[in-house]
């Protein structure tokens, strides 16, 4: 691993956020003023995103072409490129969302530390470093961990502070440990190569010997525990219903949202990448993990009366949701399953965040909306978050012509593409998959219909006011809209997710080079290594994209 | 303007209605419920008009009046699109749906007293909704369009329905959803075969339907594995026998025009869907399943008709007796002759008209006399003599009387299902068959008896009317309501004296499919080791 000038030049804009937030932490013992800092925290947004822009408008759209090249502990492609923008996405909507959060105190220790968090966030999905993927992931935890801590001052925060600290400290532990047997059988920690030299763990476990096919399957169920963790995937979901019920809404929807972007990613990033495609008992895993995570989360949920539990419990299922797409790419890698599982990520993420935002926008700390009965009547006291509820609950239950119903149908055609294409012993998982997908969202829809029906279908209980602030209410709406003008026009996302696809047919027959300076050619340095596709052998249906 | 442009403004003109109403639902009642019926009434006259224009000998191919858009750009490489169009099989059913939603604007009038620009902006959408089922040219807008139509009546059904209207309202959703998220799958993976075939991912549904004509599904048992998961979601729709347990619910309590429009429109995506998926895209499976599918419809048929006989709630009646005559519907599409497809067609757009005004005529009972209750009702025929002559009319026309629409349906899909037991083909299937016919026969003479009885015992005899009203005047239809039942009962003879005027714009759609089906019959399956477990009995059953 090397670092040089031009790894830093690439991480300017995460540089910049953390330099912006401590300076942030700094300036809070001065000013309070809640409204400036919030000010601040989006204008920094705007600008690390126009930054962004400016500096690798080249790299990117060469990333877009499928061009992929490595530089030190980054990898430069357009899943890493695009994601840093989605997450300067979802940083200012949880910045709008946080806009009140944290009492008058605290505000830009909040909005500091979600600007942390949201450079661990750009940082893991570029990550292609051992080291450097498990450090960007605890710039996630740590702020996750504060975050909850400052969310409220009562017993039930604290039990679910203290609750997510022990296990998620324990689980990148579990991750750590998985890492070090990846980094044994490796013999490297970079995952994809970069140079001749250093061959990479993605190359190493390919070629790896019969003896040491145990030491990998140990690395790879650690890692998947550690990772699993942050998805809240069965059956490392025990904390989420506790601590989601036990924090406010707002940090419900940071966890909602982050740590399973970050895990989804790493996930890509680790063991999508480095797992071998002719080595089953990888899609195996997953496989089984997504169906427990789905029918599980979707059955408990039925029975939740508290609105974060259930909220607690859907997102255990949408973790299985995307493990589907993962199992997909890892059985056949040209099916597009890593593009579906991006899709129904971004989804989930407006979706979830949409009913947090709503649920904030009607709470306060003196005032919190707890249970579903709650909500009842709400629909005529306030028709605008009632429409927003339905549409981003609509969404989550996956009913078209919402965002939601697109996440579902590549992720599906994916498994039924798996399931036709493969020889006997694979195709019998792989329908179980998809068929075990869609009855899960029946059973999903009877939940989120219950909370819609309270809202539209029962006379109101109390008067309504926006307790939450127009913060919430504008992060709320642009949710809302973004699902409903996602589903109507899809095309967007969808090409998006598509190209940032890194097992697609050019990214794997791409040239791996470092960059050393943002403008040169990669053809300028030494020795470019081409890795062969995969399993180019395969029969692939997707047609091509791009030129 | 060609038809293609007319087909997307009829079916956009009710989302943008749905809008507006939105908007103008501070305006007050009046303005809402008016401007919902201009748009109806534009929606139906536009409709009208692309039937008149639709070419009289009904050969019409692949399509007519389409218009197609790439839905995710020309660069994506998932091909879907935005197409519609029409062919023999929706046009009847498109135009339906736009005649039915004017009368149900016509029947809520009065009747929804709150919360009314909500209520017609959510009929405005289910219109939508159904226009698209029945154009739609691509799998996958097919099937937004089927779901989308859940969330409207959703709404209708918890919002403006009866006492137990949010259990109702989410069991229909719910038992709806679980099938139809199976039928998603499957359509998944007919699309995802053809890819695999010819090597370009296309979800448009003639492409698809020709092309797997010449290239069925293969294994066997994938094919009927196929066919079964979307047998999930239609004959829930349908509601075919076993999986009817909804429907009575939800139609009790919905708000009448939900009720005119759920049994008028939306069980006939079920039968549609059949028609379009399961028997022209999987002729095969459909072969081999035709003596089981023919033995759940006679059973709807007489189990529907049986329960019909027992109801005291006329609504529940009616109801009920939407099983039975689903039931007909579904034995002559899976009779796979054209005479049974013909009136199987037929005979959703009767049950459509006759069911549609027969639930909007118990609506404007339980307006007067809040009661629909049989036992409390009796001798009406003096009091409300308008009420009571269309009464007369649609039962006649539901029972199948001679003349009117619902006999050339009914003797249409008889004819088919004889045809299938008594003709040449399938000689040791037959005695079932023949059984099943003969029960379809009895099925009619139960029909008669329980609608007959019902008005018998509600317009006939002595007046008795519940004590509450008993004092007040109770007024005879209105103009309006007059308005709202009189086009359904001119079809209702129209169809009746002219039935093949009607047909034959259908039937060369339709006889597209019987020829792919008859093949089927009479090949059987080729690849004999391609079977599987409880296919293979019937299988053979089909081929001896």
């Amino acid at each position: 691993m090397f670092v040089d000038l031009s790894t830093v030049s690439l991480v300017w804009p995460e540089f910049m956020l953390i330099l912006i937030a401590t300076w942030m932490y700094l300036g809070g013992t001065f000013s309070r003023g809640r409204a400036m800092w919030t000010g601040l925290a989006l204008v920094t947004y705007v600008v690390v995103a126009t930054v962004l822009w400016r500096n690798e408008r080249q790299l990117t759209v060469e990333a877009a072409e499928g061009l992929v090249r490595v530089n030190g502990p980054l990898i430069v492609d357009y899943l890493g490129q695009a994601s840093r923008y989605a997450c300067l996405g979802i940083g200012v909507l949880l910045t709008l969302l946080a806009a009140r959060a944290g009492g008058p105190q605290l505000a830009t220790e909040v909005l500091g530390t979600i600007m942390m968090l949201v450079a661990g966030l750009m940082l893991v999905s570029r990550a292609n470093e051992l080291v450097f993927l498990f450090v960007s992931l605890e710039l996630i935890s740590i702020p996750t961990y504060v975050l909850l801590y400052l969310g409220r001052s009562d017993r039930a925060n604290s039990e679910a502070t203290v609750k997510y600290f022990f296990l998620s400290i324990f689980a990148s532990s579990l991750l750590v440990y998985g890492m070090s047997f990846l980094y044994g059988v490796g013999q490297g920690t970079t995952l994809i190569v970069g140079t001749a030299s250093e061959p990479g763990i993605q190359q190493a476990v390919a070629q790896l010997p019969a003896h040491q096919q145990s030491l990998f399957l140990i690395g790879l169920v650690s890692v998947l525990c550690g990772l699993g963790f942050k998805l809240a995937a069965v059956p490392f979901h025990f904390y989420a219903p506790d601590v989601y019920q036990g924090t406010t809404h707002i940090n419900a929807g940071l966890l909602a949202v982050a740590p399973k972007a970050a895990s989804i990613l790493a996930l890509i990033r680790l063991v999508v990448a480095v797992v071998p495609p002719d080595w089953a008992a990888g899609w195996r895993l997953l496989a089984v993990v997504a169906m427990a995570s789905m029918t599980w989360g979707n059955v408990c949920a039925l029975w939740q009366t508290d609105l974060r539990r259930l909220m607690a419990f859907s997102s255990i299922a949408h973790g299985g949701y995307m493990l589907i797409g993962l199992a997909v790419a890892l059985a056949s890698p040209a099916t597009g399953g890593i593009a579906a599982t991006l899709l129904y990520l971004t989804v989930y993420v407006l979706a979830a965040l949409g009913v947090f935002a709503a649920l904030a926008y009607l709470s306060d700390d003196a005032c919190d909306v707890r249970r579903v009965s709650e909500l009842a009547g709400l629909a005529r006291g306030r028709p605008w978050v009632a429409g927003v509820l339905a549409v981003c609950l609509f969404s989550l239950a996956g009913l078209p012509p919402l965002a939601g119903f697109w996440g579902k149908l590549t992720l599906f055609t994916g498994a039924i593409q798996v399931a036709w294409e493969s020889e006997s012993g694979t195709w019998g998982w792989f329908l179980a998959l998809g068929l075990v997908g869609v009855v899960n969202a029946a059973i999903g829809a009877a939940y989120y219909l219950r909370v819609i029906s309270a809202m539209y279908f029962t006379p109101p209980a109390a008067s309504w006011a926006g307790r939450g602030g127009p913060g919430t209410a504008l992060a709320m709406s642009v949710c809302g809209v973004l699902v409903l003008v996602g589903g109507l026009l899809p095309g967007f996302v969808l090409r998006t997710a598509e190209l940032a696809d890194p097992l697609r047919q050019q990214a794997r027959t791409a040239v791996f080079t470092p960059v050393t300076t943002l403008t040169e050619e990669p053809a300028a340095h030494p020795a470019p290594v081409v890795v062969p596709a995969a399993s180019a052998d395969r029969p692939h249906l997707v047609p091509e994209v791009g030129s | 303007m060609d038809t293609g442009e007319l087909l997307v403004i009829t079916m956009g003109l009710p989302l943008l209605g749905a809008v507006l109403l939105a908007g103008l639902a501070r305006r007050g009642r009046t303005a809402v419920r008016s401007g919902a019926l201009v748009i109806t009434l534009l929606t139906l006259v536009l409709a009208l008009v692309i039937a008149w224009r639709f070419p009289g000998d009904g050969v019409v191919d692949d399509g007519w009046g389409v218009s197609t858009v790439a839905w995710l750009g020309t660069q994506s490489p998932w091909d879907i699109q935005l197409s519609v169009g029409l062919d023999g099989l929706g046009l009847w059913l498109f135009v339906l749906s736009a005649l039915l939603m004017f009368t149900a604007v016509l029947v809520s009038w009065e009747s929804i007293t709150h919360d009314e620009g909500l209520f017609y902006a959510m009929l405005l959408l289910l219109e939508c909704g159904c226009l698209g089922v029945f154009a739609a040219r691509d799998v996958i807008l097919f099937y937004v369009f089927f779901e989308f139509t859940l969330i409207p009546l959703f709404f209708l059904i918890g919002i403006w329905g009866s006492e137990q209207r949010q259990y109702a309202a989410r069991k229909f959703f719910v038992y709806t959803l679980a099938g139809s998220v199976l039928t998603f799958l499957s359509l998944l993976a007919i699309v995802v075969w053809d890819a695999q075939q010819s090597g370009r991912m296309t979800f448009s549904i003639p492409a698809l339907t020709s092309s797997l004509q010449l290239q069925p599904i293969r294994p066997l048992a994938w094919q009927l594995l196929v066919f079964w998961g979307l047998f999930a979601g239609f004959a829930i729709k349908v509601p075919l026998f076993p999986l009817h347990t909804w429907l009575p619910l939800a139609h009790v309590q919905a708000p009448t025009a939900g009720s005119v429009f759920l049994a008028g429109i939306l069980l006939k995506i079920g039968t549609y869907g059949f028609v379009r998926f399961n028997l022209a895209m999987l002729p095969e499976a459909s072969a081999i399943c035709m003596p089981l599918m023919l033995s759940l419809a006679v059973a709807g048929v007489l189990y529907g008709a049986l329960v019909s006989l027992a109801q005291q709630d006329i609504k529940r009646l009616i109801a009920y007796s939407s099983v039975s005559h689903l039931g007909y519907c579904m034995l002559g599409l899976f009779a796979l002759n054209s005479a049974g497809l013909q009136g199987a067609t037929l005979q959703m757009v009767n049950h459509g008209i006759s069911t549609g005004a027969l639930f909007a005529l118990v609506g404007m009972l339980y307006e007067r006399y809040h009661t629909r209750e049989i036992r409390e009702l009796g001798g009406l025929a003096r009091r409300l003599p308008w009420l009571a002559f269309f009464l007369v009319v649609f039962t006649f026309s539901s029972i199948g009387l001679p003349g009117l629409n619902g006999f050339a349906g009914e003797l249409l899909i008889l004819l088919g299902i004889f045809q299938r037991a008594w003709g040449s083909g399938s000689a040791v299937a037959a005695t079932s068959l023949q059984v099943i016919a003969v029960l379809a026969v009895l099925g009619v003479v139960l029909g008669a008896w329980y609608m007959l009885w019902m008005v018998q015992r509600v317009l006939f005899g002595p007046l008795r009317e519940p004590s509450a009203v008993a004092g007040h005047a109770v007024h005879d239809l209105t103009r309006r309501e007059i308005v709202a039942l009189a086009p359904l009962a001119v079809l209702v003879v129209w169809i009746g004296v002219q039935p093949g005027y009607f047909l034959q714009r259908m039937a060369p759609t339709l006889d597209r499919v019987v020829v792919v089906a008859q093949d089927a019959l009479q090949q059987g399956p080729v690849d004999p080791r391609a079977t599987l477990g409880g296919g293979a009995t019937a299988e053979q059953l089909v081929r001896r």
